[in-house]
């Protein structure tokens, strides 16, 4: 396992892909549109609270695909439309708006808590949101090799929980990297 | 849905946790009251044991202009802002090339952290 991290990393050390930096971060601001209806019991409410819940319902704590995580709804930005359909109850927005993104890049450190390790390499419980119960307390830094958004599965595999995001990291490099009590 | 904008802003620890409490995450032990799902819960409490809880806007603002000199991209600013290295070893994987680029201004750029962040208390904790 670990010389297949080692080819992975001789890979990412290759300059055209080192742009990948630049790019974006753990944490993402990322602008959407989306087109919802609000259901009639909730027009009672002012708007904005009344979109924003149900933004909430729909985005939080799902993996959008080839985005990442959504964590939270930052702002809205936009309201439009309103419009009721025909043979319709519930009014139609547009709405735009942003969202806090989980999603790290390739090349990022990042400080999680070991979880599971078995023969597959190392599961944290950072992989798919954040720690909850880690089973040891083993506090570890490590730099993202790659991020994996599988395709949903037909059938539920039953041993291991469904992923949507995977963060693939590795421990290889010259120094920092590994549990953190090694160099504090 | 439609995605207008994947990558609208780089976002440190620090701002995400402040966004988390301005929604009212610190304020509520029963977790209850607070507009906020437990998902969002998790991800304050995680932030919280993070270097990011000691963290100001002002200290960011002022390691940033500091930092200046030494020529970091902005992700590796973010980087070490989100991971508060206290030592040599720490800061190499987070800057690319660090030998070629800073060589013996490396040590400086770990003072400047130390001196302008404070250590989380769990850092404190695991040197006992």
């Amino acid at each position: 396992m670990w010389r297949e991290l080692e080819d992975m990393e001789e890979k990412w050390q290759n300059p055209s892909q080192k742009r990948v930096l630049a790019r974006v971060n753990m944490f993402n601001l990322s602008k959407l549109e989306h087109t919802l209806r609000l259901q009639p019991h909730l027009l009672s409410l002012p708007i904005n609270e009344a979109v924003k819940g149900e933004l909430e319902s729909l985005f939080l704590d799902k993996v959008i695909a080839n985005l990442g995580l959504c964590i939270s709804v930052y702002d809205i930005e936009s309201i439009d439309g309103g419009f009721i359909f025909p043979n319709e109850g519930a009014p139609t927005y547009t709405v735009k708006f942003r969202l806090i993104i989980f999603r790290p890049f390739v090349g990022e450190i990042i400080s999680a808590k070991l979880k599971e390790s078995n023969a597959d390499g190392l599961r944290f419980a950072n992989a798919r949101a954040f720690p909850c119960c880690p089973r040891l307390r083993n506090h570890i830094r490590f730099r993202v090799q790659n991020v994996k958004f599988p395709e949903i599965p037909k059938e539920q595999k039953e041993s291991k929980p469904f992923a949507p995001m995977e963060i693939i990291g590795s421990l290889v490099s010259d120094g920092g990297l590994g549990p953190i009590s090694w160099w504090v | 849905m439609k995605i207008l904008k994947e990558n609208g802003g780089l976002l440190t620890n620090f701002e995400v946790l402040d966004f988390l409490r301005s929604r009212g995450a610190a304020k509520d032990p029963t977790r209850v009251l607070a507009p906020l799902a437990p998902s969002e819960f998790k991800v304050y409490d995680f932030l919280e044991q993070s270097a990011a809880c000691s963290q100001t806007r002002e200290s960011i603002a002022e390691f940033v202009t500091k930092c200046k000199p030494y020529k970091l991209t902005k992700s590796e600013i973010v980087s070490i802002v989100n991971v508060r290295p206290s030592s040599a070893v720490e800061i190499d994987p987070l800057i690319e090339d660090l030998d070629s680029r800073l060589g013996e201004s490396a040590e400086e750029l770990v003072e400047l952290v130390l001196q302008v962040f404070p250590p989380p208390p769990d850092q404190s904790k695991s040197d006992e």
